[in-house]
């Protein structure tokens, strides 16, 4: 899911319209690879206004859990005690290739794995679930 | 001689809170008032339309009538379907009758935009307590530092509307604020963090202003700090050192006149308001119910410091007061004098 790499300016606009408006920012600060915690000071309850305002700006369906839900569960099929085995490492830099290799080091924690999320992440999945939606695979709201 | 000209009797203001299920257990105790089998059996799940539920009444005796409405859904049930929380919680108040504002409890003020996607379906204003949770956090904190003799705050949540609108107050009161993320500052002349843990550490007295909890380890507290807390689950997490006090921030307590019946009382058992507070996000709509606003104090993430200021001036006047609380304990100023 590498989107991000060609983006397409009417769903950016869309999507940088649902970051700013969750998070209390103007449109010029949301950037495609800003980090959402680090960068842009997202906290847990701001995921779930996110994946609603996106939700709605697309008519489709974020998966339960939304992309971190989605993301720990493909990883937990990697992981040892909360850890991410070398397997679940390289299965998360193939689902998330916007997100630098570097940054998903040893000895990193499931629970770690929202921090290295950026609007791309979501950019990327919208993209993905919109693709879907257009070929009837479902996913749509 | 005319006879005197008779008034119309005056409507008292009317109001809404809604509210959800915390757990399965707290859904089945929901449906015991209206003899709920299917929720007080576990066999239904809470989340059919024709499941909400009215929950119980308050009054404050000659100012507004309140209803609380709920949604028998736990927050996994909320946070699955978005659109379906926000479809429930429009039909709860709908079983209110015609109220003048509708308040929001727990999560339900946080799906669907935080309430936005209520006000928009929904003709008289909706509000999200974010105002009334920051002018008793905000009262609280100013009560500590003043028995504690600090001129020293750090925020945990700093980014979150109700952390924002407290560091604006507490920078113009003369307070050194520090905060847990860059884009914090918002050009205030405060200090940055950059985690929780390193702005909890810096500080005798820490607010708790994030929505959701667990983000300062017990031990980075200094010996002896106070933290004011409106997280559930808390801000602190871990063992703590004994000397550490952790209070409630947004406990109100409660003037003469409020009435709340047998469902109420219990309500505000299992609600953890205890007999003789309620946390303040309850009585916003009533406020609000009573003003001349046609606007909500807060709502999405809009809160500005002018309407929290607003809040608490129309709050006072009914009777409300910002309460210092350990659990249903009220603590007194003299309490946190530094040994």
């Amino acid at each position: 899911m590498s989107y991000h790499l060609n983006p397409d300016e009417a769903t950016w606009l869309k999507v940088r319209d649902a970051f700013a408006a969750a998070l209390g920012l103007e449109d010029d600060e949301v950037e495609m690879d800003g980090k959402l915690i680090e960068d842009l000071g997202a906290e847990s309850l701001d995921f779930l206004d996110i994946v609603y305002r996106l939700e709605r700006a697309f008519d489709i369906k974020i998966p339960r859990g939304g992309i971190e839900g989605t993301a720990q569960e493909e990883a937990g099929q990697y992981e040892v005690d909360g850890i991410l085995t070398e397997a679940g490492l390289a299965a998360l830099r193939q689902l998330m290739p916007e997100v630098p290799a570097a940054e998903f080091v040893d000895g990193m924690r499931v629970t770690e794995v929202p921090e290295v999320f950026r609007v791309a992440t979501f950019y990327n999945l919208v993209c993905h679930l919109l693709e879907q939606k257009a070929n009837g695979d479902g996913a749509t709201g | 001689m005319a006879p005197p000209a008779e008034h119309p009797p005056v409507a008292t203001p009317r109001f809404c809170f809604v509210v959800h299920a915390l757990s399965r257990v707290h859904r089945g105790i929901m449906g015991v008032p209206g003899a709920r089998m299917g929720l007080i059996g576990q066999w239904n799940s809470g989340t059919g339309p024709e499941d909400v539920l009215t929950v119980c009444r308050f009054r404050l005796r000659g100012v507004a009538d309140g209803v609380v409405v709920g949604v028998p859904m736990t927050p996994e049930d909320m946070l699955a379907d978005q659109d379906r929380a926000v479809d429930r919680m429009q039909r709860a108040v709908s079983l209110a009758g015609p109220v003048s504002a509708v308040g929001l409890g727990s999560l339900c003020a946080v799906v669907g935009g935080r309430g936005d996607a209520l006000a928009e379906r929904l003709p008289m204003p909706v509000t999200n307590g974010g105002a009334a949770t920051a002018w008793a956090l905000l009262q609280n904190v100013r009560t500590v530092c003043a028995a504690r003799g600090s001129a020293e705050v750090a925020i945990v949540g700093s980014r979150s509307p109700v952390g924002q609108a407290v560091m604006q107050w507490l920078v113009d009161d003369g307070i050194r604020v520090i905060v847990d993320h860059p884009r914090a500052a918002r050009g205030h002349d405060v200090t940055v963090c950059r985690t929780a843990a390193a702005a909890a550490a810096r500080a005798p007295v820490v607010v708790g202003a994030g929505p959701t909890g667990g983000t300062v380890p017990g031990d980075c507290l200094q010996p002896g700090s106070v933290v004011v807390d409106v997280a559930i689950p808390g801000t602190v997490t871990g063992p703590i050192d004994p000397s550490v006090r952790v209070l409630a921030g947004e406990a109100v307590s409660l003037p003469i006149g409020w009435e709340k019946g047998f469902w109420g009382q219990l309500y505000h058992v299992l609600s953890g308001y205890g007999p003789r507070q309620v946390f303040a996000c309850l009585i916003e709509p009533l406020v609000l119910a009573c003003s001349e606003r046609s606007q909500p104090y807060s709502i999405g993430r809009r809160l500005t410091a002018e309407d929290v200021d607003a809040f608490g001036i129309a709050a006072k006047k009914r009777g409300f007061e910002p309460r210092l609380a350990q659990g249903w304990r009220a603590v007194r100023a003299e309490e946190l004098a530094r040994a």
